[in-house]
């Protein structure tokens, strides 16, 4: 009796031990650990700071040679001084750790696509189509060619992952990030490899971006003549306002491809690849002396990306000899992405270029072995990568690869049907590729030819790079790896066993395009187009930008004794450049006899408007709601398509409503009547006055541009207590104040060089530290939001007794 | 009077001995302390109970009020259990029932090797 009340009770005991130590799904929806995560000793309530940094100020590791300071300012920014690079890339490995370790891996497990193993079978397709694209196969082969050739910048790499480790080796489950609590995981130890992988997830977000099965199946549906009313690659080129100034001469042989005789389209399917999100862009604009006030060279920059907590940038200075560098660096790998030095800054924008192409793939038979390319069959390579899935059994996926690249649609993924259709990927940003020598290079680099020189490494994913210098140069370029590709190569799906549709030589360095010190006094760059048409290569993309561009230069052509403080208001430039140059004629096609009051109340307040999207304005809500109505309208035949193609352009759709009125696609073909532009015009007017009445009912406010747009800066795993919404903030996409509901400036800066040294400004939406506990998470959003900036502290004189440093520590060898 | 005590002894113990080891450390105690004093099984469940209950309700409660709860009514909203006090009450309970049940296991095993009272026969 009393063995078995022993046994009971003790059963019990252990089955409620086991119960509050697992995670649990109640209702569908998963529930951590009870007992760990709500013990106070070691659960949520451990991540409650009270203090924004809570490091002993004084620290002893093993893998520190020399002694390092660490000086957290008052936006806690590190200013790391070190007395060797080793220790210096360690210790931005600790820091930034610290600060943000869960983010840091998160995302990097998303590149790698192992998040099922966090968040079980829901997120499995996620995961193969980021194996299927490649990001994890290009980044074993760039870490593969770089630690056989950049043997001593690998052991830097090796230097910031010890960092990470030394970090998360302190680590019992109390000090975990709270996100690792909640989703009851552990970190796992660091590797240069994840730094690789973090160029694979920028190259995703900025490099992937084709339309090709899209364009395909818009050729297949509708034939060439309305395929280029729809998507021209040059729309009203007369204002185009390329990145590369007009007049620019190119005085080099091309490399010559010749087109082969094609016809597209050749193949199509649906497509079901996530694309990467259209708005990522950036603005970027530099002025020389001759139109400062000062006669200083000032560069503005800011990335557009998703708007996310904690945020994509982490803010650090970087000092040790031969070295001083401030500005934004990636969670994930070592030195400064974006920034300046004591002799140069720099900036970048996304230079938009289609890297990816679709080949199509015809096996030999059902084994796969073998595919048809040039007359032959060509043996395949096959890997089967596995999925671990939490809870469940693990996952099996075979992945065949062409020279091409990966089969990504197959039998096995993106078919349905009987009809299987293969396509090899093609992307530039599978080659081995050494960005971080690159940016390593950068960040040391003291003038234009050490610039360069630096990007001489560089592959992707392309950007607009900016700079500028202390001895008062200003240059463009634009860099990458590049295809040279002849006239629409790419733009549609390719024949994998043709020969003559493979990709024949790349772009050289030289021949990329860049300009230094031009006429005009400025460069700035916003993804438009790159040149104009005489530049001697084939360039294309299915995404330029058509408005920000234009915004900018035609304020830098006439801004004169400019100041730091113009360049920040330009940068929240909020003209709406698309209302501009639409909304008067859907006004004029209004029929204003026939209002009603509240038609007449509307019209009115969209007479008035002056077209800027400042914050509290209401024309800006009326407009972007009739324009969304009048876009839904008109291309409801591309939304509702059974093959997938897509909506052009909005400055397209401009030039197809003012030139092509009587357009097939602009006529209802539900009604008998033929509709014109004018037609769709007036009914959506109306039905946009529904939509807004029906909005001020529900939520009984007034129709602020603000509140109508609500951007929200949105933690990774979107918990709303974690995010912050309803930020005070005009603009929108395509207006240079680019901040839309979730997507926008990410980290702006401004930094002005001349007469010896350097001042710089910056701000961005969230807070150096990545824990929602912290008392500082997130606390530069509001602002980032009104235009205020921070003077960055940049100096070599910074000691713990400084003026504006709020904490210091002091890291010694063990 | 003992129950006092050990309530005492196990809340003490947890609270010293908790920040250095896993959460289930306060079920050892509750073990512990009622295995090697004797004790009623619902007297060894009410001093695990409240040992661990109102020493990890106490904590809370007070890490939350250093916090300004600031942290706690977020979690309380992912949770979706509305106030942050509900998360204080709800991590004394967890304690309580972990330490509890650990406690009455350790007044069983405690009896498995004490031979029951025999009745003097002078008294």
């Amino acid at each position: 009796m009393k063995t078995f009340k022993f046994i009971l009770s003790f059963l019990i005991t252990l089955t409620i031990g086991i119960l509050f130590n697992t995670r649990l799904t109640i209702a569908g929806s998963p529930i951590p650990p009870l007992g760990k995560f709500l013990s106070p000793f070691q659960g949520f309530l451990q991540n409650a700071e009270n203090e924004a940094i809570d490091l002993d100020e004084s620290l002893a590791m093993v893998g520190v040679k020399e002694p390092v300071n660490v000086h957290f300012d008052e936006l806690y920014i590190p200013h790391i001084f070190a007395q060797n690079e080793e220790d210096l890339f360690f210790t931005q490995g600790y820091i930034t750790a610290y600060h943000r370790l869960w983010q840091m891996e998160f995302q990097l497990l998303a590149a790698e696509g192992r998040v099922s193993e966090i968040l079980g079978s829901w997120a499995l397709n996620f995961d193969r189509e980021q194996r299927r694209i490649g990001l994890k196969f290009a980044a074993i082969n760039s870490e593969e060619v770089f630690k056989k050739e950049e043997p001593e910048l690998y052991k830097l790499l090796e230097s910031y992952s010890n960092g990470v480790n030394a970090y998360i080796d302190e680590l019992s489950y109390a000090d975990y990030p709270f996100e690792y609590k909640l989703l009851d995981y552990e970190p796992e130890k660091w590797t240069p490899f994840k730094c690789f992988l973090l160029t694979s997830n920028m190259n995703n977000m900025l490099s992937k971006g084709e339309m090709d099965i899209e364009h395909t199946n818009a050729m297949r549906l509708w034939g060439r003549e309305v395929f280029e009313i729809l998507y021209p690659e040059r729309p009203l080129e007369e204002l185009l306002d390329p990145v590369i100034p007009r007049d620019t001469q190119f005085d080099f042989e091309a490399i010559a491809v010749e087109k082969p005789d094609v016809d597209f389209p050749i193949e199509f399917k649906n497509p079901v690849l996530n694309k990467q999100n259209p708005d990522n862009g950036s603005n970027s604009f530099v002025v020389n002396g001759s139109k400062t006030a000062n006669g200083k060279v000032i560069l503005a920059n800011e990335p557009d990306l998703s708007l996310n907590l904690p945020s994509i940038w982490y803010v650090v200075h970087l000092n040790a000899p031969d070295i001083n560098v401030m500005g934004a660096s990636l969670p994930g790998a070592p030195t400064v992405v974006i920034g300046f030095n004591d002799s140069i800054a720099w900036g970048n924008t996304n230079a938009k270029r289609d890297l990816v192409d679709w080949y199509y793939v015809q096996f030999k038979d059902e084994e796969r072995n073998e595919y048809l390319y040039n007359g032959n069959w060509v043996p395949t390579r096959v890997e089967i990568e596995e999925f671990v899935v939490r809870g469940e059994d693990r996952y099996y996926d075979t992945i065949v690869y062409t020279h091409h690249g990966p089969v990504v649609y197959d039998r096995n993924f993106g078919n349905s049907g009987s009809e299987i259709s293969n396509l090899a990927m093609k992307w530039t940003a599978h080659l081995p590729s050494k960005e971080i020598k690159t940016s390593y290079l950068v960040n040391k680099a003291e003038n234009h030819d050490e610039f360069v020189e630096a990007f001489s490494y560089f592959m992707g994913p392309p950007q607009n790079y900016s700079f500028a210098s202390v001895n008062g140069d200003i240059a463009l370029w634009i860099n990458g790896k590049f295809p040279v590709k002849w006239e629409e190569q790419g733009k549609f799906i390719l024949d994998g066993a043709n020969i003559s549709h493979e990709w024949k030589a790349f772009m050289p360095q030289e021949h990329n395009l860049h300009v230094l010190n031009p006429p005009q006094n400025f460069v700035s760059s916003a993804n438009q187009h790159a040149a104009d048409t005489i530049y001697p290569y084939y360039q294309y993309d299915y995404s330029y930008e058509y408005y920000r561009g234009r915004r900018i230069n035609d304020r830098l052509r006439i801004m004169s004794k400019i100041t730091v403080e113009d360049m920040m208001e330009l940068q929240h430039d909020n003209f709406n450049y698309n209302a501009f140059e639409v909304l008067p004629m859907m006004l004029d096609s209004l029929d204003s006899a026939s209002f009603t009051d509240t038609e007449r109340n509307y019209y009115e307040q969209l007479r008035q408007w002056d077209f800027f999207n400042n914050p509290e304005r209401q024309g800006p809500s009326i407009y972007e709601q009739w324009w969304t109505n009048l876009n839904n309208k008109l291309w409801d035949e591309i939304d509702s398509s059974e093959l997938k193609v897509y909506r052009p352009s909005w400055f397209n759709t401009v030039k197809v409503l003012k030139e092509n009125p009587d357009f097939f696609m602009i006529d209802n073909q539900l009604t008998s009547v033929k509709e014109t532009t004018g037609d769709l015009i007036r009914v959506t007017f109306k039905e946009t006055i529904e939509d807004l009445e029906e909005y001020l009912q529900e939520e009984g406010n007034s129709l602020l541009w603000y509140e109508f747009k609500n951007t929200t800066i949105s933690h990774l795993l979107r918990l709303a207590p974690f995010s912050v919404d309803n930020v005070k903030i005009g603009g929108n996409r395509h207006i240079v104040n680019a901040a839309s509901k979730g997507h926008g400036p990410s980290w702006r800066m401004v930094v002005e060089l001349g007469d010896g040294e350097v001042n710089a400004w910056g701000v961005y939406p969230g807070s150096q530290s990545g824990n929602p506990g912290n008392p500082m998470y997130a606390h530069m959003v509001q602002d980032w939001a009104t235009g205020e900036y921070n003077k960055l502290l940049f100096s070599e004189d910074i000691n713990a007794d400084s003026e504006q440093i709020n904490y210091s520590l002091t890291i010694q060898p063990k | 009077m003992k129950l006092i005590i050990r309530i005492i002894a196990i809340g003490s113990l947890t609270y010293f001995l908790s920040p250095f080891a896993p959460w289930w450390l306060c079920m050892a105690i509750s073990f512990l302390v009622c295995a090697i004093s004797p004790s009623s099984g619902l007297n060894a469940f009410i001093a695990g109970f409240l040992g661990v209950g109102l020493t990890w309700m106490g904590y809370a409660w007070n890490l939350d009020v250093q916090n300004q709860s600031a942290f706690s009514v977020k979690i309380a909203e992912i949770m979706q259990v509305g106030d942050p006090l509900i998360l204080v009450l709800v991590s004394g309970a967890v304690g309580g029932i972990a330490g509890g049940f650990a406690a009455i296991s350790g007044t069983t095993f405690r009896q498995l090797f004490v031979k029951p009272k025999q009745n003097s026969l002078y008294s």
